[in-house]
C-alpha cells in the first residue's frame, strides 16, 4: 500500500493537464486515449517534466511542490521509469543493464528479481537481439534493481504481442504484491487495469473526468 | 626517399598526433557543451570555435604570431620563463591544434546531438549523477562520433599549410611539416624533392579520411 | 597591434596580389605589368603614379621574392617587366626574356636588422654568434636571393656552419624582416633598403658592398607579356634620372657601378 498525492497542473504549449489523485493503493492505473496526457503525468512524477503548479508525494516523501519550492532532482526522486520506447542502454548487455543503477538502500535481491521476471537466459545477452517481451521485463528488472520507492510504467504491454502478455502481467503482480513496489501505469488495455491496479484514474484531454477502483471507472465494453 | 624526406615525413605524423591530442579534452568538453548546455554568449562561442575553419590560414597564422611571439600577450609569459614557442616544433603542434580543432568539435557535437537525451533522462532516473551520466552513457554512446572527428581533425593537421609556415616557419628538421615543405621545395625549384613528398601526404590524408568516414558512418 | 594590422594587410595583398598572367584583353596598351623583387615594393610604388602621369601607361604590381617570381613566369605568367634581386633568378628564366632588353638595373647592400626593444649595434656580423642571440631571420638560402647573398657572405667571414642552427628561412626578404619586427627572430640578414621600411625593426650593421657579395638587380623584358613595348618604355623610365633619384633617396645604388 502507498499513499498517492499527485495534485498538480502540467502546461507545455497549447496542452494543459490538470492531474489530481489522492489515494491509498497498491497499483494506480492511468488510463487514457492517446495524446490525453497520461504519459505526461507518468514523466511529472519522475521528474522528467515540471508541473507549473502542485505538489507530488509518493509514501510521504515530498518529490515536488511549488508552494515551498521543492523540486527534487530526477537522480534523487528514487522513481522506477519505464518509458514506452524502454530504451535499454545499447552500449551494455542485459546484465550491465540490469544492474546499472546501483544505489545504496533497500533493493530487491539480483536472483529474486531474475527469477520473478524470467531473465535468466538472457542475462548475457546483446540488447539487440532480445524480443519485445524480453526488453519490457529487462527494463523492468533494470529500473526494480535501483530500489525505486514506486515504479513507473508507461504502456508496459505495448511492445509484447499477445500471448505472451500473460507474463507481463504475471510479472507485474509479482512486483506488486511479492516485492511490495507501488506501480503507477499508464495504459490503454483494460484487461491491465482490471488485474492489476486497484485504483484506475479516466484522463480525457488533459482533464481526470473518472477516479476510483477500476471496475467503476471502465469505459462500458 | 632520402633521410630528410623521412624525417619530414615522421615529423609531419607525430606533431599531428600531439595536435590531436591536445585538441581532444577541449574539444570534447566543448562540443558537449554546445550540444548540451544552453548559456550566456552561446553563440559567441560558437563563432570563434568556427572561426579558423572560416577565415584564411594565414590569418589565423598572424594571430598565432602575435599572440605566441616574444611581445604578444602568451609569448611574453613564455619568455619569462625560457620557453620559445614561436619557430619551435610547439609551434607546429599548436597551429595544427587550432586548425583542426574545429572540425573535431564539429563532429563531436553531432555525435552528442545524436545521443538522444532520453538515454541520459533514464540513466537519471536509474540515480545516476551528471559525471556518471557523461561516462557511462553520453560518452560511450558517441564514441564513433568523437573517433570520427578526431581523425578529421587529425588529418586536417597534417595538411595544414598557411598557419604553420607563419608561427612556425619552414626550419629544415625542425619545423618543415609534409605541406610546409612541399611550398618551399617548390619555390626553391626542387620537384622532385615536392613530388615525393606530394605523393606521402596525398597518400596518409587518402587513409585517414576514409577511416574517418567509416567509423561516422558505422555510429 | 599596429605591427599585427600590418601583417594582415601585407597578408592579403600578397593574397590579392594580381597574378602577372591575370590580365583583361583591351587593357593592352594602358597597362604594364611589373613582376618585381619585394625589396622594391615601396619605391615602384612610389613612382607609379608619376609614370602614369607622365606615359598613360598604369602599372601593375606583382611583387614577390624572385624565385617565386621566376618560376611564375617559367610557367608562362605574363608580365611585362622582370626585375630580379639576382642573376641567377634572371638566367634561371632566360628562355622567356628578350635578352637584348636585359640591363643591371640597381645595386643593393646587406645589412643585420634587429628588433626595435631590442637595439643593439653590431662591430661586426661575428656579433651574430652571440648567444643571446638566438634566432636568425633569413630569407632561404636554397633560393631566395636575400638568402642566397646572406649564405655567401657569412660563408664568405667563415661562420656560417657556426649559426646555422640558429637560422630561420623565410619565403621571401620582407617575411625575414617581419620575423625581426615581431620579436621571433633576434636578428635577421635583410637589404639595407628594408630597413627603413620597418616600422619595429633598427639596423644593427651595415654590409656596405666593398665587404659584402655583389648585389645586383637585372631588369629585362619578358616575351609572354602582353605590352612588350610598355616594358620597354618603362625599363627606360627606370634608367632615367628620375627614378635614379627616387631609388637613391631608398638607399638603393643606382646606377649600378661598373664590376671591378
Amino acid at each position: 500500500m502507498a499513499a498517492f498525492d499527485l495534485d498538480f497542473t502540467l502546461q507545455q504549449g497549447e496542452f494543459r493537464l490538470a492531474f489530481s489523485v489522492n489515494v491509498e493503493a497498491r497499483a494506480l492505473a492511468l488510463f487514457g486515449a492517446s495524446g490525453s496526457g497520461k504519459t505526461s503525468a507518468l514523466e511529472a512524477v519522475a521528474g522528467l517534466r515540471t508541473p507549473q503548479r502542485g505538489r507530488i508525494a509518493v509514501n510521504g516523501r515530498l518529490l515536488f511542490d511549488s508552494d515551498r519550492r521543492v523540486n527534487t532532482s530526477v537522480r534523487s526522486r528514487r522513481t522506477g521509469y519505464v518509458p514506452q520506447d524502454i530504451l535499454l542502454f545499447p552500449h551494455l548487455n542485459v546484465r550491465e543493464n540490469v544492474v546499472y543503477g546501483l544505489r545504496e538502500g533497500n533493493r530487491p535481491d539480483l536472483r529474486v528479481l531474475v527469477e520473478l521476471l524470467e531473465l535468466a537466459t538472457l542475462m548475457d545477452r546483446r540488447v539487440a537481439s532480445l524480443s519485445g517481451g524480453e526488453r519490457q521485463r529487462v527494463a523492468m528488472a533494470r529500473a526494480l534493481y535501483s530500489g525505486p520507492d514506486v515504479l513507473l510504467l508507461d504502456e508496459p504491454l505495448a511492445a509484447v504481442d499477445l500471448p505472451r502478455r500473460r507474463r507481463i502481467v504475471d510479472a507485474l503482480l509479482g512486483i506488486r504484491d511479492e516485492l511490495s513496489v507501488p506501480l503507477i501505469y499508464v495504459t490503454h488495455l483494460p484487461e491491465e487495469a482490471l488485474t492489476v491496479a486497484d485504483w484506475a484514474v479516466l484522463i480525457d484531454n488533459g482533464r481526470i473526468v473518472a477516479s476510483g477502483p477500476p471496475r467503476d471507472v471502465m469505459p462500458a465494453d | 626517399m632520402t633521410a630528410e624526406i623521412r624525417d619530414i615525413a615522421i615529423f609531419t605524423t607525430v606533431a599531428a598526433l600531439a595536435a590531436t591530442a591536445v585538441m581532444l579534452v577541449p574539444g570534447v568538453a566543448i562540443a558537449w557543451l554546445l550540444a548540451r548546455r544552453r548559456f550566456p554568449g552561446k553563440a559567441i562561442v560558437e563563432t570563434v570555435v568556427s572561426l579558423p575553419l572560416v577565415m584564411p590560414p594565414v590569418a589565423t597564422g598572424l594571430m598565432l604570431l602575435w599572440l605566441f611571439s616574444r611581445r604578444g600577450p602568451l609569448g611574453a609569459l613564455f619568455d619569462r620563463i625560457g620557453i620559445e614557442i614561436v619557430f619551435t616544433p610547439a609551434a607546429v603542434v599548436i597551429a595544427m591544434s587550432v586548425m583542426g580543432l574545429p572540425l573535431l568539435i564539429r563532429t563531436a557535437r553531432a555525435g552528442f546531438e545524436q545521443v538522444t537525451r532520453r538515454y541520459e533522462q533514464i540513466a537519471e532516473t536509474l540515480g545516476a549523477g551528471p559525471w556518471r551520466v557523461f561516462s557511462t552513457v553520453t560518452l560511450p554512446l558517441a564514441t564513433r562520433n568523437i573517433l570520427a572527428g578526431a581523425m578529421l581533425g587529425f588529418s586536417r593537421a597534417l595538411g595544414e599549410f598557411g598557419a604553420t609556415i607563419v608561427v612556425a616557419g619552414s626550419i629544415p628538421g625542425r619545423t618543415r611539416t609534409l605541406a610546409v615543405g612541399i611550398y618551399s621545395f617548390t619555390e626553391t625549384g626542387q620537384d622532385r624533392q615536392a613530388a615525393i613528398l606530394l605523393v606521402i601526404s596525398v597518400s596518409i590524408a587518402f587513409v585517414a579520411v576514409l577511416a574517418s568516414n567509416r567509423m561516422a558512418r558505422e555510429a | 597591434m599596429t605591427l599585427l594590422l600590418r601583417w594582415l594587410v601585407l597578408a592579403a595583398c600578397l593574397a590579392l596580389a594580381p597574378r602577372a598572367d591575370a590580365q583583361g584583353r583591351g587593357a593592352s596598351n594602358r597597362q604594364v605589368v611589373v613582376s618585381a623583387a619585394v625589396s622594391l615594393t615601396e619605391v615602384l610604388q612610389q613612382l607609379a603614379p608619376a609614370y602614369q602621369a607622365k606615359t598613360g601607361d598604369r602599372l601593375v604590381l606583382n611583387l614577390g621574392a624572385s624565385n617565386t617570381l621566376a618560376r611564375q613566369i617559367s610557367f608562362g605568367a605574363g608580365a611585362d617587366l622582370f626585375i630580379s634581386a639576382d642573376e641567377a633568378q634572371m638566367n634561371a628564366v632566360a628562355a622567356y626574356i628578350d635578352p637584348a632588353t636585359r640591363v643591371d638595373l640597381l645595386a643593393n647592400q646587406l645589412a643585420i636588422a634587429v628588433p626595435d626593444d631590442r637595439p643593439r649595434t653590431m662591430m661586426s656580423a661575428r656579433d651574430l654568434l652571440d648567444p643571446a642571440i638566438r634566432r636568425i631571420a633569413i630569407g632561404d638560402p636554397a633560393a631566395v636571393p636575400a638568402g642566397v647573398y646572406a649564405r655567401q657572405y657569412l660563408q664568405t667571414i667563415g661562420i656560417w656552419s657556426d649559426v646555422a642552427s640558429k637560422l630561420v628561412p623565410a619565403g621571401s626578404v620582407r617575411l625575414a624582416l617581419m620575423a625581426v619586427e615581431s620579436g621571433a627572430a633576434d636578428a635577421g640578414i635583410v637589404y639595407h633598403t628594408d630597413v627603413a621600411t620597418a616600422a619595429h625593426a633598427r639596423e644593427a650593421l651595415l654590409i656596405p658592398s666593398t665587404n659584402g657579395p655583389r648585389i645586383v638587380y637585372p631588369a629585362a623584358v619578358v616575351r609572354a607579356g602582353k605590352n612588350p613595348e610598355g616594358g620597354r618604355r618603362l625599363l627606360a623610365f627606370l634608367g632615367s634620372p628620375d627614378a635614379i633619384a627616387v631609388f637613391t633617396r631608398a638607399g638603393f645604388i643606382a646606377p649600378v657601378p661598373v664590376r671591378n
